[in-house]
């Protein structure tokens, strides 16, 4: 198999390479090993925890990806992500060069950029202030926590109140004791939104707001807007503990789009190791396919999670390439041990150059970037910028090839 | 009449110790307060191996443990079966060590009363395919593993049954003294603050190695020893024997199956008593406990590792010992009357997991004699609650006839009490925990009856949060059912904070491979998606 570029990873970064390229008129592939960070996505893309991110990215170190990129470089990616994401069939809420919040599952606010379409953003902290709240969970969901979203909520002067619904049409999944997941109720409200939409017009007295679980729109993106088009109050999706419902569907949606823009999207396979000549890539070895050659790489294969970084006792490492990895000598400064401060191994991935080449024994590859998550030194989880590096660097990698 | 604060014994200490000798004076028939400053089974009791010790490993430098062990090892076998698991162990000689020493070691065995048999390499192979493929020596003797949270939690449970009373998250502030007689202690109760006053003619001093300040505030020294032991879970059950190392006690030289896991140890470092409270497993620990365990199963070397924990052994000292290895593990049960001069105070520590019945039996039986009462102990025939029945399988067939998954760990974990917790409809049957199977039904259950104050005391109980993901899902599940139950959200949210770090704490000394996978998804689902971090 020869394409012109082979993306290793089909997670937020490699996908929107993808798309990116395809666009341009590149043949391109993508290995996708099954899971990414989508799979536990908040429904919202962070760009940068600041008040103003655009002036903030000017801030950051040399080797943070966003310096990388070039803070004046920013705003036109930003654009073109929410243009990208559109013809995709994806309608992000929010402006692509400024930050709102989005309402957490504990009730608190947390930075966002923009935010998958059922996800609403909130332009300023006045915007949640003083509602009256009716909370609706499902009987036997465990993974919504009604109580602390209530708390968080009233501590914003909110007032709520919480009701559970019993659909018939789960009694089949309660019947099984590890079935009551996001992704199975969401596969059952599919068609039975209806019933929750006209249990909550019963339930309803004086609030302004419903907040049902974000288990809605798994392989129907309509759901939610039909929900809320049937209910007499504003009704907004919280998230929930993953799997990520919204973040597993907007995978198939741009999935779905890249396919149609004629790219290859190999699932369920995995590149081993990989062929170099120099510093040239000549090919990547799959676990399905074998060999495959492409004139230009890109090593989208995310952190720890999806498996692109790894470690052992001593090391973090790289497993594909052996990529040079930027991160602290000697275990103890990996971690800090209170689990709510920033952890220095989050921040642990691949060196490259100022085009995001891949640095091997210091030198770049010439045929060979690296974006999204896999990239070192983007503090990702500290900074709130996850999904706006994976999808910047994508944006600005496909630019260059 | 006596008054609802007067007891016949106050017992000071939730270990196993303090478990053990309440039972124990309750099935005498005494009125017995507990009074624990944490939860139970905070201490040693919960940071060990969970070895039922044969009594091998003492036979050669320390007989009375070793005698000791084996009786209550046999004991242990018949009353708290659902605690117990019969593995049996293995004591290999490796090429590094002196085969002579097995000799020695059997016939000490022998002289201690452990069935000690001598088996041939290639037999202790196919009997443990983990073992060393180099060994040159194998000994088999009648090892298993227990799971102390649960012979701690039913020793508590049966003293209940028989009248005791149990008083979690209360310290003892100040001993009530009335010249050189002990009447009773002013306890604090650490949630509330609140101060209260309790009477006793005797008081019982259980606090394992805090038992030192115990003893102090009532004006009697007892030399102790704090000796760090640090261990590492592994997430797969390696072995399903045993292994030993047939040499003088050393470093991790035992290698324990428990449930799913197992468990290597230990080190043993003498350690400031300041430091008791609050134990870290230091890089150092883990690469020697992983590289002396590797020798007795090589397969560790590559297995993932889910926690690093340490206790301390409540040692009393003898002579100058740097380590504290070659004290006795033997019982020391201390009347301060004859001892100090002090009235109405006795001491029991020393000891082990393994010998706590004994030591519950010696403590009450001094209490007994100075309260003038004649009533046998009965703690080595009668089985403890949960364990009156047969095996898991027999025991959820009888309560449920065709047992669901949940139903059948619930019965693994409870015995024949997993028939008072709710688990019949789906509702209930409904997974917290999927790592260890722990259904809602449990975990109401535990939080309506078993005094857990927060999510550690549950994990205690239950097992919730102690699976390969070590709390990633559960724990804010589980923190959801505290905040409903309780009707204080923000407690539990307090709470589900201090449990990941208490998670957390047992895995940065072994983050890399799969459990720095694991901490990063725990990180972004707890710090960005939920965000727990901002409230």
């Amino acid at each position: 198999m020869e394409f012109d570029v082979v993306i290793i990873g089909g997670g937020l970064a490699g996908l929107t390479a993808g798309l990116a390229l395809q666009e341009k008129g590149k043949r391109t592939a993508i290995v996708s090993a099954g899971q990414n960070a989508l799979h536990f996505s908040s429904g919202a893309f962070g760009l940068l925890d600041a008040e103003d991110p655009l002036q903030a990215a000017k801030e950051l170190p040399e080797h943070h990806p966003y310096a990388r990129i070039g803070a004046e470089n920013l705003p036109k990616y930003t654009e073109a992500a929410k243009a990208l994401f559109g013809k995709a069939g994806i309608a992000l809420n929010g402006e692509p060069l400024k930050n709102g919040w989005r309402l957490t599952p504990q009730g608190g606010l947390k930075r966002a950029w923009m935010t998958l379409p059922e996800v609403d953003i909130f332009p300023d902290k006045e915007a949640i202030k003083g509602h009256k709240v009716l909370i609706v969970n499902l009987l036997g969901y465990l993974d919504f926590n009604t109580s602390f979203l209530a708390l968080g909520l009233e501590k914003q002067g909110c007032s709520c109140r919480i009701e559970t619904l019993r659909l018939p049409e789960m009694e089949r999944l309660r019947e099984n004791p590890s079935e009551m997941r996001s992704v199975n109720i969401a596969r059952v409200m599919d068609s039975a939104w209806i019933k929750v939409a006209a249990e909550i017009k019963t339930l309803v007295k004086d609030e302004d707001w419903i907040i049902l679980p974000l288990v809605f729109g798994l392989k129907d993106a309509t759901v939610p807007d039909r929900i809320r088009e049937a209910v007499p109050a504003k009704v907004l999706f919280v998230g929930t503990m993953p799997p990520s419902v919204p973040g597993m569907r907007t995978q198939m949606q741009l999935k779905k789009a890249y396919e149609a823009l004629g790219g290859t999207f190999l699932m369920g396979d995995e590149a081993i190791s990989a062929k170099t000549e120099g510093s040239r890539v000549l090919s990547v070895s799959t676990r399905n396919l074998g060999e495959v050659k492409a004139a230009e790489f890109v090593l989208a294969t995310g952190s720890y999670f999806s498996k692109g970084i790894a470690s052992d006792m001593n090391h973090v490492f790289e497993p594909i390439f052996g990529a040079d990895v930027l991160l602290d000598e000697g275990r103890s400064a990996w971690y800090d041990p209170d689990f709510f401060s920033p952890q220095a191994f989050l921040s642990y991935g691949v060196a490259t150059d100022g085009q995001f080449r891949v640095l091997k024994d210091q030198a770049p590859m010439d045929n060979l970037h690296a974006i999204g998550s896999v990239l070192g030194g983007a503090r990702s989880l500290e900074l709130g910028c996850g999904a706006g590096v994976a999808i910047l660097t994508a944006l600005s990698v496909a630019e260059t090839i | 009449m006596r008054k609802d604060n007067e007891f016949d014994v106050i017992i000071v200490g939730g270990g196993i110790t303090g478990a053990g000798t309440a039972r124990d004076c309750a099935l005498r028939g005494l009125k017995v307060l507990l009074v624990e400053r944490h939860d139970i089974a905070t201490g040693a009791t919960g940071r060990n191996h969970g070895l039922l010790h044969s009594g091998a490993r003492y036979a050669v430098t320390d007989k009375e443990s070793a005698t000791e062990c084996i009786e209550e090892n046999m004991i242990l076998r018949r009353i708290a079966r659902h605690c117990v698991d019969e593995t049996d162990g293995f004591f290999i000689t490796l090429p590094e060590d002196d085969l002579a020493y097995q000799a020695k070691f059997v016939e000490s065995c022998t002289a201690a009363g452990i069935r000690a048999e001598i088996i041939d390499p290639k037999e202790a192979i196919r009997l443990e395919p983990s073992v060393n493929p180099d060994l040159i020596g194998a000994v088999r003797v009648p090892d298993g593993s227990v799971d102390p949270f649960r012979l701690c939690s039913a020793n508590m449970l049966d003293a209940k049954l028989h009248g005791a009373k149990i008083l979690v998250y209360s310290e003892v502030t100040e001993f009530i003294k009335e010249g050189d007689t002990i009447r009773g202690v002013r306890v604090r109760d650490n949630r509330s603050g609140e101060i209260s006053e309790y009477y006793a003619p005797v008081t019982v001093n259980a606090a394992g190695i805090w038992g030192h300040q115990i003893a102090a505030m009532a004006g009697a020294n007892i030399g102790m020893f704090p000796a760090k032991g640090a261990l590492l879970i592994f997430a797969h059950r390696v072995n399903s024997i045993v292994i030993n190392r047939c040499r003088k006690p050393a470093n991790a030289d035992i290698l324990v199956p428990g449930d799913t896991v197992c468990v290597i140890g230990t080190t043993s470092t003498k350690v400031p008593f300041e430091e008791c409270d609050n134990m870290h497993v230091t890089p150092d620990e883990v690469d020697l406990l992983l590289t002396e365990g590797a020798k007795l199963a090589p397969a560790l070397a590559t297995t993932r590792i889910l926690r690093a924990y340490a206790g301390v052994r409540p040692l009393v000292s003898a002579d100058n010992d740097p380590s504290g290895r070659n004290i006795s593990r033997g019982i020391v049960c201390l009347d301060h009357e004859t001892r100090d001069g002090i009235k109405g105070f006795v001491s029991i520590t020393g000891g082990k997991l393994m010998t706590y019945r004994l030591m519950g039996e010696q403590a009450a039986d001094l209490v007994c004699k100075k309260l003038n009462i004649n009533k046998k102990c009965e703690t080595a025939t009668l089985p403890l609650p949960g364990s009156e029945g047969g095996k898991t399988e027999e025991v959820s067939k009888k309560i449920w006839a065709v047992p669901s998954a949940p139903q059948k760990a619930a019965a693994g974990r409870a015995g024949t009490r997993a028939e008072v917790i709710p688990l019949k409809n789906p509702l209930d049957q409904a997974l917290v925990c999927e790592c260890e199977e722990v259904s809602s039904g449990e975990v109401r259950y535990a939080l309506e009856h078993l005094e857990v104050d927060n999510l550690v005391d549950l994990r205690r109980r239950t097992r919730v949060g102690m699976g390969t993901c070590q709390g990633g899902l559960c724990a804010c599940r589980a923190a959801g059912m505290i905040a409903e139950a309780r009707g204080c959200a923000e407690k539990a949210e307090a709470d589900l904070k201090g449990f990941m770090n208490e998670r957390w704490k047992g895995m940065y000394p072994i983050a890399w491979g799969n459990t720095l996978r694991e901490a990063e998804y725990t990180q972004w689902v707890y710090n960005y998606v939920i965000g727990l971090n901002e409230q």
